[in-house]
């Protein structure tokens, strides 16, 4: 078990309840799911795990420890352990640096102790880029290499868990498959944590899955399962709203 | 004679192609899908059924819309065309509406052009404004009338332009991307709205979408566009059930390995 | 992502401005320098004649006191760059170091700020000039470029603070917190670098301003004082007999509207140096 959540509630004011009792749990080498529209509260729960905000209730533990986002010793050696891919592949990336300087970051700021260049070359192979592309900027790339620089990134430091935030919403249909692929590929080193809305990609990605509707969970389980016989009507809803191809 | 009809539509700028000798042509009360992804030129397209290109962008080639040469026409006779031939649903109703004014206002301005244009009574106006909000299923009419459109959800704001829409009562209806924007259950109900919508009223539909499965549920026939270039034209069936071109078939294999997943496919 | 936004747009009337611009500013940066080795005449030698009309041996004419103008519209154009780099320069260092600060203050402070900034950008900048010098006791150089600067900072501290709370909200800062980076850090590595070429044409156009004000300042004999020759002590000098003598007046007003049209051509341009992405192909 590598992440626990345990009856966490958000609220950014005092009236506005964000997350309401929410609990789960990340197993080593099984993706999990993340399905929640907006005003789920799924963004939020993706900061909280995190470490950019602090629940208001409950506690969320990596491994034994709680997380203790004041303490930078601890955020240090969670983020080693724990990185993320955002939704924007156009904000994501810092428009004046380049490739090199973006994906060496994390060994930059959380002192790892590896040969940047070659990190950070084979973090480019693993996703599929050539070795050249670190002298140059992002502007240069489409969305979905721009992706593939961020999983580069988020890759480097070989942390245990990576936290994807939508992560191929913002791709046309052909990118989105084969980035898919290399998450798939990549999601047999590491464990992945996927926030989306796409059940699809979800189901292509994650063996568990948890269903957030308006700040709580409304089911949760194996993701086959879950897909097959739904229980709750939003979950039911939510299986019958994704397209799908006509037969 | 279609109601729209595109020939050779080439769009260039700086000497560069962006869109290449593309035809296709949809009759009245017919529904054709664009699918591209992006870079493919669909957006220019609709742009440029509109005449509503930017300077530096040329277009040539001929585009007959409601029997008008479209290419190379005035401003005032594409002014005339506007609302009348045809009207567009873009994809970000955020910045589609005008964030300063009511959104009981906003439908109100295409209604008042064509009751103008009709010799209607205005006093009529506000009645219809309340009717539309109701034929696009917006809940509490009034009180969304009286909303601006950072108050209301963005599948609201979306049914608000698509009333805006209709009430030039189009004969042919432009969808841009209208869903890619919106949560997956929001855009269940939008496309089912625009089904019916276009069904009851008898408008021609031009959907365009990166989206496969969202478009193919929706429209009777497909073209693929990619970089500019038509590749793959004909009816959903034939193009989802038989793909011929390489880059339809990598496009429909995507979506449905994603079916898949869900489990779907027989 | 529309494809009608790629469209990039067209450039070729733009770097011939800024040529021209570079030309215009780098003339003045010239002849400033010349003036540190040489001059055409002793500034304070009233052995001309006076008022007289530009000629060969008098390029601009001479002043009601036989003064060389060409001369002191030499050193005026040393006095103008450095009131102007000196005032954008304590302004720049104060307001972007305010404008970052205010930009991560909490919500009562950051609202503070923003009200400090306002009212300061507000005060009349010739009012302040004035409290500035009776500081002091004196006018001088310095009066003139701590007057300046401090107007200066307010505006660059408000532009500062926008644009570092955009950057602050894109998502390439929530990844470089994530990778662990640490505030300050961030602040060097990903905000000035992305606000810096915006900062950069407002800094020049701050400067055309700075050397109106300054001139603006001597004018009304608040600037630098003799034998310090600014443009605008010129132009306050050849007030009496502008309609006798309008060299003295026409001569420092040119060199002034050549500098600041040179400064303000310039710095549109200046934006895109250093910008990764206007080289590079897609």
């Amino acid at each position: 078990m590598i992440l626990s959540v345990d009856h966490v509630s958000f609220s950014y004011t005092r009236d506005r309840q964000v997350l309401d009792d929410v609990s789960l749990t990340v197993q080593r080498g099984r993706n999990l799911g993340i399905v929640g529209e907006s005003g789920s509260g799924k963004t939020t729960l993706l900061r909280l795990l995190l470490g950019l905000n602090r629940p208001t209730n409950g506690t969320i533990r990596f491994g034994e420890q709680a997380l203790d986002t004041r303490d930078r010793g601890f955020m240090r050696a969670y983020r080693r352990s724990v990185q993320a891919v955002f939704q924007d592949p156009y904000s994501s990336l810092d428009p004046r640096q380049n490739v090199f300087g973006i994906i060496a970051e994390p060994l930059q700021s959380l002192d790892i102790a590896v040969p940047h260049r070659e990190a950070v070359e084979a973090a480019l192979v693993s996703v599929g880029l050539p070795p050249d592309a670190m002298n140059r900027y992002p502007h240069e790339f489409s969305g979905g290499q721009r992706q593939r620089i961020a999983i580069a990134r988020a890759i480097v430091a070989r942390p245990e868990l990576v936290l994807a935030d939508e992560a191929v919403s913002a791709l046309d249909l052909s990118t989105r498959i084969r980035i898919v692929e290399l998450l798939k590929t990549l999601g047999l080193k590491m464990t992945l944590v996927l926030v989306s809305h796409d059940l699809g990609v979800v189901a292509s990605l994650c063996q568990d899955i948890v269903i957030l509707e308006r700040g709580r969970i409304v089911e949760s389980g194996k993701t086959r399962q879950i897909l097959d016989n739904p229980q709750h009507p939003y979950t039911r809803k939510l299986i019958d709203s994704a397209p799908r191809m006509p037969a | 004679m279609s109601l729209l009809s595109v020939e050779g539509l080439t769009i260039s700028t700086d000497g560069r192609a962006l869109v290449s000798d593309l035809s296709f042509a949809v009759g009245a009360g017919e529904r054709m899908g664009l699918i591209g992804e992006s870079g493919s030129g669909k957006s220019l397209t609709a742009m440029a059924i509109t005449g509503l290109l930017p300077r530096n962008i040329v277009a040539s080639g001929s585009i007959t819309l409601d029997g008008q040469q479209i290419i190379g026409a005035s401003e005032r006779s594409l002014g005339q065309l506007r609302g009348s031939a045809t009207a567009v649903i873009f994809q970000e109703p955020l910045t589609a509406l005008d964030p300063l004014m009511r959104l009981g206002r906003q439908i109100e301005e295409p209604l008042r052009r064509r009751y103008r244009r009709e010799g209607l009574d205005p006093k009529a106006i506000k009645n219809e404004v309340l009717e539309l909000m109701e034929r696009v299923a917006l809940p509490q009419p009034e009180r969304i009338a009286a909303a601006y459109p950072y108050e209301v959800s963005g599948g609201q704001r979306q049914r608000v332009a698509i009333a805006m829409a209709l009430a030039c009562r189009p004969k042919l209806l432009i969808a841009d991307e209208p869903t890619t924007a919106l949560d997956v259950t929001t855009q269940a109900e939008i496309l089912k709205l625009l089904d019916s919508l276009v069904r009851d009223l008898g408008m021609a539909l031009l959907f365009i979408s990166h989206d496969l499965p969202v478009v193919a549920n929706v429209v009777d026939r497909l073209t693929v566009l990619r970089n500019g270039k038509a590749v793959e034209q004909g009816a959903v069936r034939d193009v989802l059930g038989a793909p011929k071109n390489p880059y339809t078939r990598t496009l429909v294999e995507a979506a449905r390995a994603f079916d898949q997943a869900l489990g779907r496919t027989p | 992502m529309s494809a009608v936004a790629a469209i990039p747009a067209r450039k070729s009337r733009r770097s011939w401005l800024f040529a021209i611009g570079l030309i215009l500013v780098g003339i003045n940066v010239a002849v400033a320098l010349l003036t540190l080795v040489w001059l055409p005449y002793d500034p304070s030698s009233t052995a001309g004649g006076r008022l007289e009309a530009p000629s060969l041996l008098h390029w601009a004419g001479t002043d009601r006191l036989g003064r060389d103008l060409f001369t002191q519209i030499m050193i005026g154009s040393r006095i103008a760059l450095m009131v102007g780099a000196g005032a954008v320069a304590i302004g720049a260092a104060i307001g972007v170091t305010l404008g970052v600060l205010s930009a991560f203050a909490t919500r009562l402070l950051d609202d503070a700020f923003a009200a400090a900034f306002d009212i300061l950008i507000a005060f009349p900048t010739l009012l302040l000039a004035m409290l500035v010098v009776a500081a002091s006791d004196t006018a001088s150089l310095w009066s003139a470029i701590v007057a300046l600067g401090i107007a200066i900072s307010a505006i660059v501290a408000r532009l500062t603070r926008i644009l570092a709370k955009r950057v602050i909200g894109m998502d390439y800062i929530t990844a470089a917190r994530t990778s662990g980076t640490s505030w300050p850090r961030i602040v060097v590595k990903h905000v000035l670098p992305n606000i810096w070429p915006t900062l950069l044409v407002n800094f020049a156009l701050q400067f055309g301003l700075a050397v109106i004000a300054e001139a603006s300042l001597s004018y009304l004999g608040l600037g630098a004082p003799p034998p310090n020759a600014s443009w605008g002590r010129l132009l306050q000098e050849a007030q009496g007999t502008v309609y006798t003598a309008p060299f003295g007046a026409i001569a420092p007003g040119l060199a002034l509207l050549v500098l600041v049209i040179g400064i303000n051509l310039s710095a549109d341009g200046l934006r895109d140096i250093g910008d990764p992405t206007r080289r590079g192909s897609r």
